[in-house]
Parts: C-alpha cells; structure tokens; sequence
C-alpha cells in the first residue's frame, strides 16, 4: 500500500477516524433537509420555473423571439453552451487525470466536482437542442437513424455532429464514472439505515448500491475499472472542448478560423471548471460543515491549477492578435482590432480583466489562502468565462468579411431567460445532489485516513 | 421565357364558345372576392399555430390531402402546372412598360419585360414586377359602391347618366392617356355630353419639357432619346437612371453603352449635376453637387462654354466654380454628334437653355430622337390647376376620374378634395378606394391591368395590345366600358378594340393574312410597331436670350436659406402602387430604407443642426417646415446631398390605401407647386428643418456604408487604366506556401467533383449594373420569399435572397480606422449585386450536420428545406452572408399580415408560384439560382429530345435586370453568353473541372482568397473619369 | 430455508495493516477463507487472497476496438457508398473528419463494456441483497468469513488462529 509522502499536508484534519467519515458524510443524507437548503431550493425551482416559460414560448413562436439576426446566427445560445461544457470539464479530469496521477488530494472533492459536471453538461445540451429551429426534428434527425426517407444520414464532415457525439459521449461516460464512485458509499448508507431500522430507506439504497457487498475480488475488479475508467475518461475530457472548439476553427468566419483553438479552449474549460469547482464546494463545505475534509490545502491547490490554465489563456489571448497581425489577412486583422476597439470593446475587456489580470492574484499566497478571495476571484473568473465566449462568437459574426452585412446583437429577455433556465436546473439538480448523495466519496477518504489523520494526532501530540 | 413554352389567346371565340371554362374560371375564384380580409381571428391563428405545432412534432404525420377538382371541359391552352405566357402592357401614371405575363392554373403569377417592344425592350423596374401582386391586393373595389354603399352596375349607371344629364360643366379628368381605343371611347361620351372637358396630368409633371420644346421648334411634345448613341452625357439633376421620364428604357441604352472588355475598351461617360444623390448621379463618372437654387444657371453657364467653342453669343446669365462644367463642356464638344445634354428641370427656360445647348452639339437626330415623339407624360399642369380652381369656386357639377388621384398626387390635393364635396356628380373608376375615390360619390371600379383589354401608342407609331391573364376577379368593369355606357353606346371594349385596329392598322399590314390571323399574331407579340425615320433633324427656333433672363431672374448663384428637392421614390414610384408590400419593402437603391422615408440631410447640414446617426440607424424626429406647412420627418444623414439641400422623396403618406401602407411617411406632393406655368420639385426658399428629441429608429438593410479599403469585395479602376491593362484594379490575392507565395485556388486538399453535365454559372458586370432593385422584387416574386416588416428588418432579418450591397468611398485608406467607416462628402458608389454564390467548396455544406445543404453535381448549392432543423450554422459560416433563417412562421401567420399578405391572405395567395415551396418557420433558406426554371428547361429539353438551348433558363434577376448586367448560363457549354463573356478557358482538369478558369480581365470571384471557388464571377467596375481622381 | 445451512466464522479486523498480515498468516496456516469484506479498497489484499489479477482491461480494450472498427466502416459506408453527395467539393470519404467521431464511439463502447462486464461478473443488480457477514463491514470494519464446511480444521482452532492473528472480534453465523 502506498505512503504518504511526509511533505505533504494532511488532506483529512480533526483527527478523524474510519467511522467519523461515514457518519460526517452520511449525516446530512439521513437527517431533514435544512432550511437554509429549502429556501435555496424554493429559489433554484422558481428561476427553474421562469427559465422554462420562456423557453416554451420561444418553442412556441420561434427562434425569433430571441436577439438573433441574418448576420448574427449564434449568440448567447452557444456561448451558454460553451460556457457550460467548459465548466463541465473540472469534475472529470479532477477524478480522471489526478486519479492517474495518484493525486490523493482529489478525494474529498472529486465526487462534487462530477457531480457538477454533470449537471453542467446537461445545461450544456439544453442550448444545442433548443438554438434549432426545429428541435421536433433535429433531436433525432442529427443521430445516424435509419430512417423513412431512404438513405439519408447525417453530415460526418460536420463539426457539429462531431458535437453531437462529443457531448452525448462525454455526458454518458462521466456518468457512469461518477456512478461507479458512489456504489460503495450507497451501501454505507443503506447498512446505516438498515442499523436505525429505516426499511423503505434501505431498500432503496440497496437498489442504487446494485447491492454492494464490499468484497476484496470485487474491490480489486472494481479498481482495475476505475482505473481504465480514468484512463479512458482522461483524453476523452481533452477531446470534448477540442472538438466544440472545432466548430469554430474549421470554419471560415474570421476569428474563429484560428488553430490555436483546442489547447486554448481545453485550457479555458479547466480554468472555468474549477473556478466552478471552488464556488461550489466552499459553499457546500460552509453548509454541510466540511471544512475537516475540503481543507485550505485543497483550496490552494486548486487555485494554483487557476493561476496556471489563467495565464495559458491569456498567451492565447496574445498568441490569436500577434498571429492577425502577422498573417496580414485584412478581414482577419480587422475581426481582432475590431473586437478591441470596435462595438463591443466593453466585452473584450471585461473578458481581459477577468481572466487574464484576476488570476495573477493568486500568486499572493495569503489571497490564494484566503477563502474569501478564492470565492469572489472564482466568481469573477465565470464571468470572464463568459465573456470570452461572446467575444469569440458575437464579435466575430457581426463584423465579418462583407461590410454591407455587418449589424449588431441585442438580446431579449427571452435570451436571458433561456440562460436562466440552465441556472434553475442546475442548482435544483445540485441541492439535490447534496441532499441525497453523499458529497464526498467515503471509500476512498477512508483508505487515507489511517495514512494522514493518524499522522496528524501524532504530530498534534508531538508539542 | 422560351418562345417554345409562349401560348396565346386565340382571340374571343376560344372564350365566347367555351362557356364551360368561362364559368369554371369563374367558380375558381368565386369565394375570394367575397371577403375583405383574410378574416381570421386570433383564437383561429392559435389554431392554426397549434395545428401546425402538433403537425411538425409528430414528424411521421402526412399534411392532409386536399382534393383538386379538375375542369370539367379542359379549356384550350390552360393545362394545369404548365405557364401560360401573355403579352401585355403595363400602365401606371405615366410609366409605361410592354410586359409577359407569366399564369399558373388561371392566375397571372408573375411579370417580365416583352423583350419586341422598341420603347422597353425588355425591361422591367421594381414597379412593374411588383404589380402582380397589386392585382390581388386586398383593398381593391370589390364591386360599384355609391358613398360607401355597395350596389350593382345598373343601379351606378343609371344614377350617374341622370346627373350627367342634368350637367352643364362635366369634367374627366385622367393621367395621360397612350390608349388610342380610349381616346375613342371618351371621345364618344364627349359627343354625348358636349359640355365635357376632358383634363390629362400627370403626378410627376414634364409639362415644361413640353412647353420648353414647343418655345424651341413651334410644336408642343416630349422626343424619344437614345442614350445608346450618347458617347458624353451631361444630365444637369435628370434621374433617367431612375425615375425620369422613361428610366428602363433609358437603362437599357445607357448600360449598353457601359459594356467593356478587351476587344472594346471605350465607354460613355456621364456627368451628373444634383442636389439630391440620386441613382443616375451614383452611376456617374463625374459628380457635382449643385443647388437648385443654381441648377438653372449651370444649364447657362454649360451653353456659354459650348457657345464659346461653337462661336455664338453668351447668356446674360452665368455661375462660376462648378467642378466639372468646363471639363463637361470639352467633352461634349469633343464628342459632338454622339453628346447628350439633358436637365430633370421642369422649368420651361433651363429646358429651353438646355435644347439650345443639344441644339448646339448636333443632338437632334442623333441622340434626341424629335421624329419619334413619346406620347406619355402629356400631362397640362396649367390645365389642371385650372380646373381645380373652377371646381373650388363651384363652376363644375361633374367630374369623372378616370384612374387617377389627384387628391393625393396633386400639389393641390386638399384644395380639390375640399372643392369635390360642392360638387353634383362625383365619379372614381380607380380600382381601389383611394383618396379621390373615396372623396367620390360613386365609385365604378375599373380592371385592374392585368384582367383589362386596351391597346396603346407609347410612341409615334409604336403600338402595343393589353390582354386579360385572368378573368375579372371582382364586380369591376372596364373603364371605357363605363364610359359608352353612361354615353349611351354600350360596347364590349374587346370588340371594340379589335374593331379599331382592323380599321387603323389591319388596312395597312402589308404583310398579306387574314384579320384573324394577324389580329393573334398582334396578341401573341403584344406590340405593333412601323419603323419611322428618326435621323430627321429639326431647327432650334427659341428665345434662348429670353430663356437666359428668366432664368437669371428665377435662379441665384448663392442663396443663404435651405433648400428643398422632392423626388420620386424608386421604390413606391408616385404612390400609386403604395399598398404593395413588394415595394415597401424594396430597399431604396442608394438610402436602403424600407418602409419609409425620410428627408435626406448632408452631414455638413447634419452637424449645423444637431443631428445625430448612430450605426444602427437610430436618428432623430426632425420638423420640417416648408411655407407654414410644417411635418415630422425621420432624419437620415446622406453623404452626397449637397449642403444647403434637403431630399424628401414622393408616394409615401397615403391615408386611404389598405392595411399595408397605412400611416407610412409625409405627403410630400404638398411642396410641389406651379412655378411660371408647370409644377416645380424644387422649393428654393423658405424651408427649415428643426431638430426634435424625439428618437427614431429608421430601417436599414444595409447599415454600413463603405467597403473598408477590401479590395477582395470590390475591385474598380478608371477607364485610362483600363485602356493600358484590361486587368486594372484586379485584385489578386496570393497564400504563403512554406517556399512561395500561389494563387489561393491552386491550393486544395482534395481535387474536388467534375460537373460532367451542366455547369451553371453566373455573371454579373459591375459596370452596366445601376442598382435599380428591378432583379429584387422578379426575385421576391419568383421564389415566394417572405417580407416581414419594418420591424423584423430593424432587428435585421429581411428575407431578401438576393440583395444589392452598396458602397460609398471614403476619404480614408485604412481598413481598421474608424475613419474608413466614414463616407466621403460627395462619394463615389458602387452598387454590388449579392446572392448566394453557389461555391464549388461551400463552406455551408460542410458544416450542416444533416446534410440539408449539399452540392448538385452541376455546380448548385442546393437547400433542402424539409431536412433543415435549423442550426444556423450555414449561415454563420457563410463569407456572403446571403442565407435567410425563417425566424418565424411567416406564412398564415396574423402577426405578419401588413407585411406579407401573399402567404397570409386568401386573395394574396394566388401570386404564390406553384413551383416554390412556401418555407415553414425555423428553415434556412437562399438563392437557387431558380433551380425551379432550371428543370422546367431540362424538362423541355428532354421532352423535346435536344439538348438545353443557351438562354433556354434565365434565371429571374436576369431576366428583371434592364442593363444586362446578369449574365446566366451553362459554363460546360462552349457556345453559352456566359462561357463567351467569360472566356472561360479549358484548363489541365478539363472542360467539365469544377473550377472553372477565365480569360476574361475583368472577371473576378469575391472573396477569392478564402478559396471557396463561387459559380460567380463580377466584372471589374470601370470608372471613365482620369486616372489622378482614383480614390485609394 | 430448505437449503443445508452454511456456518461460518467471521473474524472482525479493525486495522487494515493488521488484516494483511492475519490474511497472509492465516492462508499459511492452511484454513480456506472465504472472502474479506472492506469497507474501502485495501491495497495488496487481492495478492494476499492469492487471487488471479482481474481480465477486464481485456473486455474494455476489445469492446473498444468494435467501437472504432464498427464507427469507422459505418461512416465511410454512408458517406462514401450509400448514398455519396458532394458536400463542400470534399472527396466522398477521407478519413479525418471521420476520427472525432470514430475516437468518441470507441471510449462510448469501451466504457459502457466494460462497466457493463463488471458489474456482470461481480453479479451487482439493484433487486439483490448481498449476504452480509457482518453489517460493519461497509463503515469502518474489515470482515473476513471463513467457510466451516469448506475447512478441515474445528471452529475453535480456526477461532484461535483468528484471534492470534488480531481480529477484534470473532462471531459466527449462519445462512
């Protein structure tokens, strides 16, 4: 077995044992939900709510009803999605590569950190699905099917279909894998319940355990899967954002046609994803009392992987205008001045603060330890995220080679509403989640408890 | 249209004998007369929408099958899904234009130019392809009404013919009349009715040219001119590119003379002195900028310069420092003989001025044709007000207007609406409830063009026929039918016609056939025209010093005060085809508005007075006052307009014309007024244009106006350059290899699809095109497209699949500033036709991730509506932006009913062409290079068992196109137009290579660098001006 | 139950290092265990068992390759011979714009395969309660069950060896 190296910080503090784990970690899904949980929940449900009319109505009337325009054919519907996908990044390769790399420090967080991926990809797939005109058709129409009209398949050379496979794949995947990760934990629960004599309870965790039994050939079996699992879902993560950021570099339309854009939007989902990543966990560490299992340690970690995949994108940043400038294509050259100086200078540049300059602060150990600053600098961070794929999109489009054509992009309430809408079902999903399933993976955080936490009592006892 | 496919009427017993069809054709269109509008409430729209909203979610669903009942007796000719083509004629005020009339099962569904007529040869403008839709359009009289009852025929005539009865000062008064039949008729209800006085005007009056030639060579009357034979052109504020007196055929002889190429490297030029930038002054070689207020004195001072060289005595009036005039004046006398002099001024002197001058150069029976004098635009504005003033002191106690609105169209349209109320017998046969008609007691609605027989005499000699493309769809009744009835001599107008041309020309056919027989043939060509010797010259009589005095006395060379310029829109024309969406939705050649106008103010002006334009069209309301009357008019900010000068354009603000143009723009005929004898456009003094905080935003298809310096879009030169190197102002781009710099097209990674059948290409020479918009509305009419309002153009969604992209200079060379996005004072433009340019490498293909955009393998983009799930995708990767989304359901569909009452009125659905699917909300759509035409020919073809015939397809901007600037084709077949204009070469890949290679010096493919190969090809515009005046 | 009752001993490890050892001692000793039950994976413990390493990296590669041959031929058959249109001048068929998809359907295969074959084997399904030994053995308990009947040796001396090699605890039970 493996030991920790005595350098490191104790992942686990508090002194915990094997068993103060499954109670800490189960605790929260055997008793009532708070209030605090309940009024998030009322809140997520009613942006949920409001986010779905506007999306009928738009089902309803028509692509029209949103901002969109000749020139301008994807505005917020694929920067949302994007946005998403990106965020939806973090979970698996927190699990998958740092699983590789036997980054322990990942256990208390990578169920979380799944979770929210998952979430985000649904949100994600919310956006190509209703940005159709006609999603009646489209949902099956874009699949391989055989189908009434004879030999009619889909476009293989399409980016977008590409997309289709992507993100349906990734989505499953991380799925299963998130899925696997809480077998065992299901089955402390259900051992839990049948111990306080809850029946109804028991039984159903049983069933999500597909009755785990905990024994040593299924545990090794069930190693080798994770592993292959990780090992799989590893570039599987780096060819999802590769791919959406195919859709826009194999086009035409200058600013997007651009071959830096794989690494620099796989670079871009980390970023986002575990800026995503710390939102969420400090405040399901403040809610559910974790603060023993997502220590400041994690926190810097993860902050240091911000600084990192920040300052990658803003060498993409720089890399896209010296290449403008040096490639002497004039529509090229005017896309980038124009989206520094042009309509939408005040989108360029919030993009630049956000990303680029915000992260640089976590160079300050005390800024990078310091919860509060993580929270706001995560948060900002989203923003930049954001903007980043509306420059790309929006600015690209509504200037491109023929002038004649160039217009401008204002959205409607019902473009807000959609983005909402992936708001609503993501927290109500996620506050769900936090409910139901036990946010931290207790098998593996068990497996290092005697490695770290006994070392601390020690240490602890030592003055 | 291939002559193959033509059928004709064969004549009046085909219909008198074949009662059956008759009724029938009747029984087709029985139910749609009887509802006003379309009549469907929002709980049916729900229904609809809901309907279709479960239709299209079970995808598996059939649309349900509706039963066709067929002809019980076939009628001859009319076999259903064939077109049947008509010659007509096509009437408007005094536009005149010989037409086909293209029918469907019965109904006319479109309108293109009879290419026999000498006076339009061809032509069209948007006006006429627009006016199909006229025919259905859902505020004609549906029947005789008196006051607003509605009544039958007889009730009408017999009240009308006891008031006539009693009359003692009856009046008809008309537009110009080219019917000679007609002329007939009236005649006959005059010598019933002697008192009669029959008044013809025009809304846009030419009475001084009228008057200036009848000062000049003792007869009063308006000559032909041949711009073709024009080698310098001189218009002194003349729009004939546009609106004055004969544009298409004025288009069709000035584009010729544009066409260059290697072989014939010389071209006209054209100066242009204006005030307002107009479509001739953007097609100029030369253009000044000149305030009416001058405009007459530029006409002096030019015939001072041409009299020094041609050694006669100056005017007593002059003007100095007009850029161009001496320049204008070398050449005109250089080219003496070939020079053409012509003034948009309807002051009788500075057309008097302006005769002296041609009189000069040696115009007559060269240029100006005085032996083929036009018989429109006869208008007597003297007349007119003459007759207005009586009716208002009351002398009149009837008044029959025949087709015609003065009340809306005369700058004294209040003063007779008023009068018209004190008057006995008020008769209208316009053919909806316009302003005078609805002023008028009894309404006797006329045919609508296309359900009337007339015939008419455009020119001396030149004859033409109208026929009926489709049997009366109201309770209307032929014009001239009404008049010798209330004369007393009822006669079928068909009859009477023929009759009349029996008797007139039949005589004189020399060639030796039977009446029948020549009568069909007249029918079946639609013209009859004599050839008459127009070299005859005639000697120049007037009293040109007189003309000079007047002049110097009307006309000042500096004037302090604003100045006002009205102008007919391209678009609406004189207002009388308002309530067609067709045309309000035409975006303005040069201000590319649409559903409105504004008063055009130079940006000097502009910043004088606080106004204000954002990118986004978004400008102030401003008052403009003009003699006490004072409107609130939308500002647009246009380079071009010369300072001191505002442009306000005439046909908007009508009150009573239907749902479509309802409460759109200013009656600007208002500001038009007698100026010694004959109604004047411009007003010289005591206008002012105050600025207002209200915020308007106007609606633009086009709101960038210049071209950023990209070479790869547009590529101009001057003629000198030209004549060195026929490839000047080529643009050729070149890719960085590793070790050279290639041509783009030489570089791919595949070697693409060899086109082994047809391989259709266009052409389209910057040059010829002059931007008139004619190429729009064929296409709009054509392929069903959606117009969808003022609104949704705002949010810049208008479905145009073709467009026409213009440009103005700028005075900076960047292609990033800011500066670059600036226009020019005094721009050059250049007017771009853009449609979808089928790409050999279409980027939209690859990228639709179900394949509803794929190639045909004769070179077509082609778009699949019914597998389209609309991503948009296409149309963002799409370097012309040229794909249309339908954003909404704009068919059946209440919410669109003003702006496109063909997909969502019962009436306007029959100008729907059989041949293209109407598309469904959330489809993209795009140019199909009429693929519907394309099969009909192959079709023809195979049926025929031959191969496709060149020019057997013309696509419909083509077709519409009156300048020739479209050239369309097979590029695999070696003797086609377009492979000859081209030149296109055989290259290593052979004839049938995918990538077609041209020799032609000039054909250039936009955006070639990004080598996505498009089936079309532009001609470099070639400016004839000196090669120091290049802008960068 | 009609069934012959099994009987066996469960020995109660709290300690994971501890276990190791017992398990290694234990098997020397030549009693038969039947499985050890963790509440989370402890590593080397399969060695110890002297189980045979797991064969399903060999299901996920093969499920993985039917992915990528049956993605490959499925497009280049659509595309290139069912019904071939031009689309954008392309060639047909090329591979490239083929591997994205081809890459996402065999990592799709792989995955779900192997899970799939896993939770087969391991004979994991929702509808069934597994045989608990001891009911800690999932919060903090390592269970280790021996088979009576599988055992020459007498309950007391396995007991014993239990017990020496540091079970906390030593019960019987019965199914």
């Amino acid at each position: 077995m493996q030991a920790s190296a005595p350098v490191r910080e104790s992942l686990v503090t508090g002194g915990k044992t094997v068993h103060d784990v499954s109670h800490d970690i189960s605790r929260q899904v055997e008793g009532n939900p708070t209030r605090l949980w309940w009024m998030a929940f009322g809140v997520s449900l009613a942006v949920l709510t409001y986010g779905a009319y506007c999306c009928g109505y738009m089902l309803w009337n028509g692509i029209g009803v949103w901002g969109l325009n000749k020139t301008v054919g994807w505005a917020w519907d694929i920067t949302n999605f994007v946005w998403w996908v990106g965020i939806g990044h973090a979970g698996t390769l927190i699990s998958a590569i740092l699983l590789l790399f036997r980054q322990r420090w990942r256990m208390s967080i990578n169920r979380a950190a799944e979770a929210m991926t998952i979430f985000a990809v649904i949100c994600a797939l919310s956006f190509p699905a209703f940005h159709m005109g006609r999603l009646w058709l489209g949902f099956y129409w874009a699949l391989p099917l055989p189908n009434t009209f004879g030999s009619l398949w889909v476009n293989f050379n399409s980016p977008l279909l590409w997309d289709v496979f992507a993100i349906s794949t990734y989505f499953s995947v991380s799925l299963v894998f998130w899925y696997m990760g809480l077998i065992p934990d299901f089955a402390v629960i259900r051992d839990r319940a049948v111990k306080a004599g809850a029946k109804t309870r028991a039984n159903i965790y049983n069933a999500l355990s597909f009755g785990w039994d905990g024994a040593a050939k299924t545990w090794s079996r069930y190693e080798s899967v994770a592993l292959i699992l990780a090992g799989l879902s590893t570039p599987l993560v780096l060819s999802v954002h590769t791919i959406v950021s195919m859709d826009f570099a194999t086009s035409v339309v200058p600013g997007w046609h651009t071959t830096i854009f794989p690494p620099y939007f796989v670079a871009g989902a980390i970023f986002s994803g575990f800026a995503m990543v710390l939102t969420l966990l400090l405040i399901t560490r403040k809610v559910f009392h974790l603060e023993d299992y997502i220590t400041i340690y994690h926190v810097e970690l993860m902050n240091i992987i911000i600084i990192v995949t920040g300052s990658i994108v803003g060498i993409a940043y720089i890399t896209e205008f010296f290449i403008a400038w040096y490639g002497g294509v004039p529509a090229e050259q005017y896309a980038f001045a124009n989206r520094m100086s042009g309509p939408y200078w005040w989108a360029y540049w919030s993009m630049m603060t956000c990303n680029v300059i915000s992260p640089q602060l976590f160079w300050f150990k005390r800024l990078r330890t310091n919860l509060v600053a993580t929270f706001v600098i995560s948060i900002i961070v989203n923003i930049g995220m954001w903007f980043e794929r509306f420059v790309i999109i929006v600015t690209s489009l509504h200037r491109d080679y023929l002038p004649s054509s160039w217009t401008m992009f204002h959205p409607t309430m019902y473009d807000i509403g959609e983005y909402l809408f992936t708001f609503g079902i993501f927290f109500t999903f996620f506050l769900l989640f936090a409910k139901f399933f036990p946010v931290i993976n207790m098998a593996e955080v068990k497996s290092i408890v005697k490695a770290t936490s006994e070392k601390k009592k020690s240490t602890t006892g030592a003055h | 249209m291939s002559t193959t496919k033509k059928k004709y009427w064969k004549g009046l017993e085909q219909l008198k004998n074949d009662t059956a069809f008759v009724k029938h054709a009747d029984k087709e269109f029985v139910n749609i007369g009887v509802e006003e509008d379309p009549g469907h409430s929002r709980r049916d729209f729900l229904k609809m929408m809901g309907f279709s909203v479960a239709a299209a979610s079970l995808a598996a669903c059939e649309t349900p099958i509706r039963k066709a009942i067929p002809f019980v007796t076939k009628p001859l000719d009319a076999d259903p899904g064939i077109a049947n083509y008509y010659a007509s004629t096509y009437i408007d005020g005094g536009d005149y234009c010989s037409v086909l009339v293209k029918t469907r099962d019965g109904r006319p569904v479109k309108i293109e130019g009879n290419a026999l007529s000498s006076v339009s040869g061809g032509g069209t403008s948007a006006q006429v392809e627009a006016s199909v839709l006229s025919l259905y359009d859902n505020y004609r009289l549906r029947g005789p009404k008196i006051v607003d009852k509605k009544t039958d025929w007889e009730t009408v005539d017999s009240e009308i013919i006891a008031k006539l009865g009693s009359a003692s000062h009856i009046r008809i008064i008309s537009n110009t009349i080219l019917s000679p039949s007609t002329k007939v008729a009236i005649d006959k209800f005059k010598a019933k009715y002697p008192s009669t006085q029959h008044i013809q005007y025009d809304p846009i009056s030419y009475y001084g040219v009228w008057k200036a030639n009848e000062a000049s060579f003792g007869t009063g009357f308006i000559p032909s001119y041949d711009f073709s034979k024009a080698k310098t052109i001189v218009s002194l504020g003349a729009d004939f590119l546009g609106t004055w007196l004969s544009p298409i055929e004025f288009t069709k002889q000035f584009g010729a003379t544009r066409k260059i190429d290697e072989e014939h490297r010389e071209m006209s030029r054209l100066y242009q002195f204006e005030a307002n930038l107009s479509l001739t002054g953007a097609n100029a070689d030369y253009r000044t900028m000149v305030k009416p207020s001058q405009s007459g004195l530029v006409a002096a001072q030019l015939y001072n310069l041409i009299a020094a060289k041609a050694g006669k005595a100056a005017l007593a009036a002059s003007i100095d420092k007009i850029t161009y005039l001496d320049k204008a004046a070398e050449d005109l006398w250089a080219s003496k003989g070939s020079s053409l002099v012509v003034s948009g001024s309807n002051d009788k002197n500075v057309q008097t001025i302006v005769n002296g001058i041609n009189d000069m150069l040696g115009s007559y029976g060269s240029t100006i044709l005085s032996a083929l004098p036009v018989n429109f635009r006869q208008g007597n504005d003297e007349l007119m007000a003459a007759f207005v003033e009586e009716a208002a002191s009351g002398k009149v106690d009837a008044v029959i207007f025949y087709n015609c609105n003065p009340v809306y169209d005369h700058p004294m349209g209040e003063k007779l609406g008023a009068a018209l109320k004190g008057i006995a017998l008020t008769v209208s046969t316009g053919y909806t409830e316009d302003e005078t008609a609805s002023l008028s007691t009894y309404k006797a609605p006329d045919h609508h063009y296309l359900e009337s027989w007339n015939d008419f005499e455009p020119k001396k000699n030149l004859f033409s026929l109208s026929q009926p493309a489709i049997t009366p769809i109201f309770k209307s009744r032929q014009a001239q039918e009404s008049f010798m009835v209330w004369a007393g001599a009822p006669t079928e107008y068909f009859t009477f016609v023929k009759e009349n041309w029996k008797n007139w020309f039949f005589a004189k056919a020399t060639s030796a056939m039977d009446f029948q027989s020549w009568w069909d043939n007249c029918l079946y060509e639609g013209v009859l025209e004599t050839k008459t010797d127009t070299s005859a010259s005639i000697s120049f009589t007037g009293d040109i010093a007189a003309a000079a005095t007047a002049v110097s006395s009307t006309y000042k060379a500096t004037n302090s005060g604003y100045e006002l310029v009205v102008f007919e829109s391209y678009g609406l024309g004189n207002g009388s085809q308002a309530n067609n969406p067709l045309l309000q939705e035409l975006p303005d050649p040069i201000t590319k508005i649409v559903w409105d106008h504004p008063i055009l103010v130079s940006q000097a002006d502009a910043k004088a007075l606080k106004f204000e334009m954002d990118g986004e069209s978004n400008t102030q309301i401003g008052t403009l006052t003009v003699g006490g009357k004072s409107i609130p008019v939308p500002v647009l900010i246009q380079p071009g307009q010369a300072p001191g000068t505002f442009g306000i354009s005439l046909g908007y603000g009508r009150t009573k014309v239907g749902k479509v143009a309802e409460n759109i723009g200013q009656r600007a005929y208002q500001y038009l007024a007698l100026v010694n004898g004959s109604i004047s456009s411009d007003v010289l003094s005591g206008v002012t244009l105050t600025k207002t905080d209200t915020p308007f935003q106007l609606a633009q298809t086009q709101t960038h106006q210049t071209y950023m310096g990209r070479e790869s879009v547009i590529q101009e030169s001057v003629l000198s350059e030209f004549k060195k190197n026929p490839s000047a102002g080529r643009d050729f781009p070149k890719v960085t290899k590793w070790d050279e710099k290639v041509d783009p097209s030489s570089l791919s990674l595949w070697k693409g699809h060899e086109y082994n059948n047809h391989h259709w290409g266009m052409s389209i020479d910057l040059n010829s095109c002059t931007g008139c918009g004619s190429c729009i509305v064929a296409c709009n009419v054509e392929n069903n497209v959606s117009l969808v309002g003022k609104d949704e153009v705002i949010r810049r969604r208008e479905m145009h699949w073709l467009r026409i992209d213009r440009y103005y200079s700028s005075d900076s060379t960047s292609t990033t500033s800011e500066e670059a996005e600036i226009a020019s004072a005094n721009p050059e433009v250049v007017f771009q036709p853009m449609l979808c340019q089928h790409c050999n490498n279409a980027p939209c293909e690859t990228v639709c991730p179900v394949a509803a955009t794929t190639h045909s393998t004769e070179g077509l983009n082609q778009m699949t509506y019914n597998r389209c799930i609309g991503t948009r995708y296409c149309a963002n990767n799409c370097p012309y932006k040229v794909r249309r989304f339908n954003w909404f359901k704009y068919h059946d569909n209440q919410q669109f009913y003003q702006s496109n009452p063909a997909m969502n009125t019962d009436l306007g659905r029959m100008v729907l062409n059989p041949e293209v699917t109407v598309r469904s909300r959330g489809v993209m759509e795009k140019c199909s290079f009429c693929v519907q035409r394309i099969q009909a020919g192959k079709l023809t073809a195979k049926r025929e068992r031959r191969p496709m015939k060149d020019g057997e397809v013309v696509t419909a901007c083509q077709a519409a196109c009156t300048s020739g600037a479209i050239v369309f084709g097979d590029m695999n077949n070696p003797d086609s137009a377009i492979t000859k204009l081209l030149k296109i070469t055989k290259d290593e890949k052979g004839a049938s290579a995918f990538d077609k290679k041209t020799g032609n010096p000039r054909a250039y493919r936009v955006l070639e660098d990004i080598g996505v190969k498009p089936n079309i090809f532009y001609l470099t515009k070639i400016r004839n001006k000196e090669a120091e005046k290049e802008h960068a | 139950m009609t069934a012959a009752k099994e009987n066996f001993l469960v020995g109660i490890f709290d300690d994971e290092d501890v276990l190791l050892q017992a398990v290694g001692n234990i098997r020397d000793k030549g009693v038969k265990i039947k499985e050890v039950y963790s509440p989370f994976p402890v590593h080397g413990l399969d060695e110890e068992l002297g189980y045979t390493r797991s064969r399903l990296p060999i299901a996920a590669f093969l499920f993985g390759m039917t992915g990528t041959i049956l993605a490959l031929s499925t497009q280049i058959w659509m595309m290139g011979f069912d019904w071939p249109m031009i689309i954008g001048g392309k060639n047909h068929y090329s591979i490239p714009p083929f591997i994205p998809v081809t890459f996402e359907f065999t990592v799709l295969l792989s995955a779900f395969g192997m899970v799939g074959t896993f939770l087969v084997v391991s004979d994991l399904k929702p509808y069934k309660w597994p045989r608990q030994y001891d009911i800690r053995s999932t919060d903090d308990k390592h269970v280790m069950a021996i088979d009576l009947g599988a055992n020459k040796a007498s309950k007391e001396e396995i007991r014993k060896i239990l017990t020496e090699n540091g079970a906390t605890e030593v019960n019987e039970k019965s199914f």
